[in-house]
């Protein structure tokens, strides 16, 4: 904390003899009960400059961008515009002043077509909307940056790469001079990263501003003229220059230690098959979720399955761990059928499952750390928590758990921490030994500390011989973490390679459905 | 542009313990203020109102008893009510679970007349008048369970049906329930061996300690069986019970039918108690409805319910005797019932936000 380096770049106005920022905060403080989510930050952005706003879930980057868009306003400190100091008292008032956010869960109308979800707010308009001129107004607008899109698509059917695409031009359209992006990336697949960053680099050549916000660490090395790094509401170093940005450095600043990431994938001598699936398909509601899905996971192996948001994973997590009933095939556990056998059966076989949804599937928000480490136990008719207490004690210990004790509500703890009840809960076995292990998203949204603990669980119990399933819309994790990688798209398993020397281009196509550099 | 001063309501991280108890007292207080206010402006001395009220409904010995003796019906309604609603499930028919108990109880006691002795009677009328009960919440209770079906429209429906089922028994000649050839609209009384003696000279029966032992129990189960861990699992989160293997539907369809059962044995309460037969007088009273407001006030805790439950029945039994006791009209009674719960909730607020002004601009100052 104290004597982080402030090496490379000190202080905001490095360019002070130049022209006057676009943006810039000053001394900003914002307090939230029981937390300073922002501690006298400064920063500035300049005119047709891609800043970047580095930090760990939690550092205070969304609050600072909330507060320069005018979403949040900060206790002290103040903002400037051009050199003048303004007032933003709604986000309103920071489009009228040219600043817009594009936030990461989108703000679109599915069933309005792309220029009336462009136009949407415009306090501009005829009472009588004239279609054509319209979309056509729109089109200027996203072609003049080198944005196609087509105007008269309806939202919904949009690809998140498209809609995304549809939020910029909006924010454009509105005469945006600044635009925050609020971690752009996370929901891209490769591709669609790429496409952005030329979007981004052209709005960069037409003097548009970009406050970029991120916790990756590469692609902010690949994007950003100047990063500045946040931890625990404070600047902990601003550095510039595109490409020449030392990750490790970032990675320093940003965590306040040196840390690893890339974990050491062991060959693993693999043993028998501890999950085995025959011929799945799945339809919901006369839709077909999963399709002829076979394969195997051995005791001591991690099998990664990639693929984008909403191509089956969670059906298939929850098929194997008896939530949901295959319309046809098979799910066998060390041997056993377990297919329509129900949660507990699947548990006594040896199933863990470590849902993507921690609070509210996985853990029961309201119950204390001890209730939850019930939750998949045999519980007896009058439930002894007395005799489950010095588990919770050494479970929490064992597992670095930051609570108060076992009395600790669920609802309460961090992200990282409510992660790591859930993996206590679940590599601790309950109604037998875990030998199989379905985790799901693992580390979305921890940061980058608890992302480091949690995958050396997962290595450890590989070590101890579990079969592990890791399903996970984080390529690098997937990449990084598997021996072997299915590829998961509309169902179907597209692409399987082994971990070593698994490609990011393969991958990130099949992902996308091998085909569709058309529409990325 | 805007006003300088914004109210800002700040959601808690925590809730303080002493609120807990503070809020509701304030808001007992608050209630009793505003009404000692609509008391003067109707020209009536809320001294003397509220000095009589106490004294008929607390702290004379003929008024905590009468008031024990009422809340025995609406500590039963009460936890009926707090034992659904702690799972999401808005069982508002009491009122009729509460009809079809005394049916259930005055059937019992009609039917097996005099020939068993009082230890076999009381329990078995006790017993069949929560049956009944239950079997009023059962079509609610599993169209809940099976489809979904809102369980606020089918109880609370079902509770218009009970009470012409009352009136059926009462007024239809040659009913089982009414002396024959009677032409007095009115049950006949059960026999000896299915009623209660009262304390001495007083309305209090002992029914009223089973009552707040059941209540006690309840609290028990809640907090520390297997069967009140899986109701505190699905309260909170349904997906989390589906992920740990917990049958929520069988779970919804218990839940439900205890509760029904809670408000039939209130019915049967009153039939072993202080009415001995099937009243057709116990539509008028609400004692059903009751129960919703004293569980909301305790917020669904069960031992709170026997707190709230005796406030209410204090409040309700001193109010009616301020008609006689003085001019003041009955209704001042049911409009402090209003007003302490139109507070409580609104002192909700306190409890989940801290509040407080800020200047809207401060940025630009």
């Amino acid at each position: 904390m104290t004597n982080t380096s402030h090496e490379v770049a000190k202080g905001p106005h490095h360019e002070s003899g130049a022209a006057p920022s676009a943006l810039s905060a000053h001394s900003i403080v914002k307090r939230f009960p029981g937390v300073l989510a922002n501690d006298s930050v400064d920063f500035d952005v300049l005119p047709g400059e891609v800043h970047t706003l580095l930090g760990e879930n939690g550092a205070g980057k969304s609050t600072l961008a909330a507060m320069l868009c005018g979403l949040y306003q900060p206790d002290s400190g103040y903002i400037t515009r051009n050199g003048e100091r303004i007032a933003l008292s709604s986000p309103r008032a920071g489009l009228q002043h040219g600043i817009a956010m594009v936030h990461q869960h989108f703000r679109l109308v599915e069933r309005f077509t792309v220029a009336e979800n462009v136009i949407l707010g415009s306090r501009d308009l005829s009472f009588r909307l004239n279609r054509s001129e319209l979309e056509n107004r729109v089109s200027a607008v996203a072609e003049s940056y080198g944005l196609p899109i087509e105007p008269g698509a309806t939202v919904g059917d949009l690809s998140v790469g498209q809609r995304q695409r549809v939020e910029i031009v909006k924010a454009l359209y509105q005469g945006a001079e600044i635009l925050l992006l609020d971690e752009p990336t996370a929901v891209l697949v490769p591709a669609e990263v790429e496409k952005l960053f030329e979007n981004v680099h052209a709005m960069t050549q037409a003097g548009k501003s970009i406050v970029f916000i991120s916790h990756k660490l590469g692609e902010v090395v690949e994007i950003s003229d100047r990063v500045t790094v946040l931890r625990n509401g404070r600047v902990t170093g601003h550095v510039s220059g595109r490409g020449t940005t030392d990750t490790k450095e970032l990675a320093r600043l940003m965590v306040g230690r040196d840390i690893e990431l890339t974990t050491q994938r062991a060959s693993h001598a693999t043993g028998h098959e501890v999950l085995q699936i025959r011929d799945l398909s799945l339809n919901v509601g006369g839709v077909s979720v999963l399709s002829d899905i076979s394969f195997n996971v051995h005791a001591g192996e991690m099998v990664g399955i990639a693929g984008v948001a909403g191509n089956g994973q969670r059906e298939l997590a929850d098929t194997i761990a008896g939530l949901l009933s295959p319309t046809s095939g098979s799910v066998a556990i060390t041997g056993s059928m377990s297919t329509d056998r129900g949660p507990i059966h699947a548990r006594e076989l040896g199933l863990a499952y470590v849902p993507e949804d921690r609070l509210g599937m996985g853990l029961v928000p309201s119950m204390s750390i001890l209730d939850n480490l019930l939750l998949t136990r045999d519980r007896h008719i009058v439930v002894d928590r007395a005799s489950v207490q010095p588990e919770a004690v050494r479970l929490i210990d064992q597992f670095e758990i930051k609570a108060n004790g076992p009395e600790h509500i669920a609802r309460k703890l961090s992200g990282g921490n409510a992660q790591k009840v859930l993996l206590a809960r679940e590599l601790s076995g309950g109604r037998s030994a875990t030998k199989l292990l379905v985790v799901c998203s693992p580390t979305r949204g921890l940061d980058v500390g608890a992302i480091e603990t949690v995958r050396a669980l997962l290595d450890d119990a590989r070590s101890a011989g579990q079969a592990i399933l890791l399903i996970s819309e984080d390529l690098d994790e997937v990449m990084s973490l598997s021996d072997r990688i299915l590829v998961l798209y509309r169902g179907s398993i597209v692409h399987e390679t082994p971990g070593e020397s698994a490609q990011l281009a393969t991958v990130g196509a099949a992902m996308a459905g091998l085909s569709t550099e058309g529409n990325a | 542009m805007r006003s300088p001063i914004r109210i800002v309501f700040e959601q808690r991280n925590e809730t303080p313990k002493y609120l807990s108890t503070l809020v509701p007292l304030i808001s007992v207080i608050a209630a009793l203020v505003a009404g000692g206010l609509f008391l003067l402006a109707t020209g009536y001395s809320p001294i003397d109102t509220y000095s009589n009220m106490l004294s008929d409904g607390f702290t004379s010995s003929r008024g905590i008893t009468d008031t024990l003796g009422l809340s025995t019906v609406l500590i039963c309604t009460g936890i009926s009510a707090a034992f659904a609603f702690q799972m999401n499930l808005y069982n508002i028919g009491g009122e009729g679970q509460l009809y079809l108990g005394m049916i259930g109880g005055a059937w019992a006691g009609l039917a097996l007349g005099d020939r068993l002795p009082s230890f076999v009677m009381i329990p078995t009328v006790l017993l069949l008048g929560s049956l009944a009960g239950a079997v009023w919440i059962l079509i609610p209770a599993y169209v809940r369970s099976r489809l979904g079906t809102s369980e606020i429209v089918t109880t609370l429906l079902l509770t218009y049906v009970a009470a012409s089922l009352v009136d059926h028994f009462v007024y239809s000649p040659g009913s089982f329930f009414v002396t024959k050839n009677s032409a007095f609209p009115q049950g006949r009384l059960v026999p000896d061996s299915a009623s209660l003696t009262a304390f001495g000279d007083t309305s209090l029966y002992p029914t009223f300690f089973l009552v707040a032992l059941l209540a006690l129990v309840l609290y028990w189960v809640v907090k520390r069986t297997e069967f009140g861990y899986r109701i505190q699992v699905i309260a909170d989160s349904p997906r989390a019970a589906h992920y740990a293997g917990i049958n929520a539907n069988r779970t919804t369809l218990s839940v439900m039918l205890i509760s029904g059962a809670l408000s039939g044995l209130g019915g049967a309460a009153l039939i072993v108690g202080p009415f001995g037969r099937l009243d057709p007088g116990i539509t008028l009273l609400g004692y059903g409805y009751a129960g919703i407001v004293i569980a909301a006030l305790a917020r669904n805790n069960f031992s709170a319910i026997i707190v709230s439950g005796i406030l209410f029945a204090g409040l309700r039994s001193g109010g009616d005797k301020l008609q006689i006791s003085t001019d003041t009209p009955i209704h001042i009674g049911v409009m402090l019932q209003g007003a302490i719960l139109l507070f409580a909730l609104g002192g909700e607020a306190f409890r989940r936000y801290r509040i407080h002004a800020v200047r809207a601009e401060r940025a630009a100052q």
